[in-house]
């Protein structure tokens, strides 16, 4: 049975969505709605598309790169099973496809955790907004997987901001 | 500097219904704040509905509409009834936890004009410390299916956690920082001070928030509410019923409920987003009752999170966008300031019942009749001297506002006046 920190994973059978999402990344690809009408992508799996209602859509498979676009470092954990990893960062990750669409604040954004190449929660001091990412896959078993991020060598869109930086680099 | 939003601009000219003043908060009711109520929800909630009656003067034959909300961990509506000899000709339980309460209130006054009843008492009864913890404390998920496998999975379980990405980015946006929003606890610290019903009294310092222990960054342990056990309710009927009640009625000028951003469930690709629910919500509660941010004595802006505090002030134009770190570190939210906020301490200091009790503090204050350390506060004499275990009352409010908060994304406005 597929789990996650020791906490199953239950996929119920009219739940097609999920089930796809996570057998492509079992395969090793961040797969997403596309929808047939728009073709706009959308993220999560959901049943019409926010941009124009269409009920179609088809798989696509995307880069998995993109950025920093916000972060969290968690040090209290709620849920027993995430215990032993604090502190751990989460990341929102804004992919590469399909920026500023529809409006010049919108995205295709994942919330996921950042891992180091041990796949172990990532040093909180490497975690800024403006860092460059790419997505790694969390095996969950039953062929399986869940998307996390790991920080890549490319430079940094903007200047890296992280908590406690009395001044922000100038975003735009 | 950037302008401040406009918010009556943007309301359109008669779009509102014509209900501004015609209804009105009539009695309020509360148990005390704790973590060890040692009785059930039934009790809290029965307790806190018949203060409201006997603050109103309502006998159990005058009302005949009932309303709660709660998060699968209170007491329905009949059996509450049932208790008081309240034989009910409406009545709705629904789910919900921050920002139901203003909703709530819009809702009687819908279910009054509809003439499905004439009288509703709304409650809150919860055992957030002792059975249910509101920050979920202690809680654990079985398995992880449905839209848990989006966020939560990913060790995304509580409140604080689900936020802080949005408090992050507006702090990078901004150039906000975490000591200015620490000053939204201290403030609220200073008005606990004088609330002897507040479970945190004491009064804290910026230091005291920067130092406290990281829950999750930016959060600190003192940027982050109290969990308590309490029961609350209020007493919505019309403006004319009102007139024979023993209270000075709190007239509802305007509500907003329950107010969306896209994607509600899962609202991160829809920016910006710092920008919470209020920004949608201003123009519709401001629109109805007619008046701007100005026009506003005392704010009740929910205070699940310091930072809730600063981006619904912002949202709703008490200051220009990006200037919310700013207003709350200048003094205008502290009691004897320009627009003080959540003068009971709030969710931060008094204690934590889904915002059901900033909305009764903001009718005390119109009234009069904050319960502070002035002997004589219930005939409405008070000293003004807002140092330590003295006097809460602001002087001579008008017009009061509470900002009812879910999540970024669902947000609800209440705006109240005195006769």
């Amino acid at each position: 049975m597929a789990a996650y920190l020791g906490v199953p994973v239950e996929i119920s059978s009219n739940d097609p969505e999920h089930l796809t999402f996570l057998e492509a990344a079992g395969r090793g690809e961040l797969a997403m709605q596309r929808c047939v009408n728009c073709a706009r992508l959308r993220y999560p799996v959901g049943n019409a598309c926010p941009f124009c209602t269409s009920l179609e859509s088809e798989w696509s498979v995307v880069s998995g790169r993109g950025v920093i676009y916000s972060y969290e470092v968690v040090t209290q954990a709620i849920h027993p099973a995430y215990r032993s990893r604090t502190p751990y960062p989460l990341v929102l990750v804004e992919l590469d496809e399909q920026r500023q669409v529809p409006g010049p604040d919108d995205g295709v954004r994942i919330i996921g955790t950042l891992i180091d190449a041990d796949g172990g929660p990532e040093s909180e001091e490497r975690v800024g907004i403006g860092l460059r990412v790419r997505v790694k896959f969390v095996p969950l078993g039953d062929g399986l997987a869940l998307p996390a991020f790991s920080l890549t060598d490319e430079a940094p869109e903007v200047r890296a901001w992280r908590l406690g930086e009395t001044r922000p680099p100038s975003a735009q | 500097m950037r302008a401040r939003l406009n918010t009556i601009h943007r309301a359109k000219e008669g779009t509102w219904p014509a209900l501004r003043d015609k209804y009105a908060i009539v009695g309020i009711g509360q148990t005390e704040f704790s973590r060890d109520s040692g009785r059930t929800t039934r009790t809290l909630a029965v307790e806190s509905v018949r203060m409201a009656m006997v603050d109103a003067g309502l006998q159990a034959s005058e009302v005949d509409g009932m309303m709660s909300y709660s998060m699968n961990d209170s007491t329905a509506s009949p059996v509450v009834a049932g208790d008081l000899g309240i034989r009910l000709n409406f009545y709705m339980d629904v789910s919900g936890g921050g920002s139901t309460i203003e909703a709530l209130v819009g809702l009687a006054m819908g279910a009054i004009e509809a003439g499905m009843c004439q009288t509703v008492v709304i409650f809150r009864g919860m055992n957030g410390y002792t059975q249910n913890r509101i920050g979920g404390t202690g809680r654990q998920s079985p398995a992880f299916t449905g839209p848990m496998l989006d966020q939560a999975i990913h060790g995304m379980n509580s409140a604080a956690q689900s936020f802080a990405p949005s408090f992050m980015r507006y702090l990078y946006e901004h150039g906000v920082t975490s000591e200015q929003v620490a000053h939204v606890k201290v403030a609220h610290s200073k008005h606990a001070s004088n609330n002897p019903k507040a479970y945190y009294p004491q009064r804290v310092t910026v230091d005291d928030v920067l130092s406290s222990r990281w829950v999750a960054k930016p959060l600190h342990l003192l940027d982050c509410c109290v969990e308590t056990d309490n029961g609350s309710a209020l007493i919505v009927t019309s403006a004319d019923r009102a007139r024979g009640l023993r209270q000075t009625p709190a007239l509802v000028m305007g509500v907003a409920g329950r107010v969306n951003k896209l994607g509600a469930g899962y609202h991160w690709p829809f920016g910006p987003i710092s920008r919470v629910a209020g920004y949608y919500a201003a123009p519709i509660v401001f629109g109805q009752a007619g008046i701007g941010p100005d026009d506003v004595n005392i704010t009740g802006s929910y205070d699940a999170f310091t930072f809730t505090t600063v981006l619904q002030l912002e949202a709703y134009g008490f200051c220009g966008e990006g200037e919310g770190g700013d207003y709350v570190s200048s003094g205008i939210i502290e009691l004897g300031g320009a627009r003080p906020n959540n003068t009971s301490g709030g969710h931060l200091c008094e204690g934590y019942t889904h915002g059901i009790a900033l909305v009764a503090e903001n009718v005390r204050q119109l009234r009069r009749q904050a319960d502070d350390y002035c002997p004589d506060w219930r005939a409405g004499a008070h000293t003004y001297d807002y140092r330590e275990h003295g006097c809460r009352q602001v002087r001579d409010p008008e017009v009061t506002m509470n900002l009812g908060w879910a999540s970024p994304a669902t947000g609800s406005a209440l705006i109240l006046r005195r006769p």
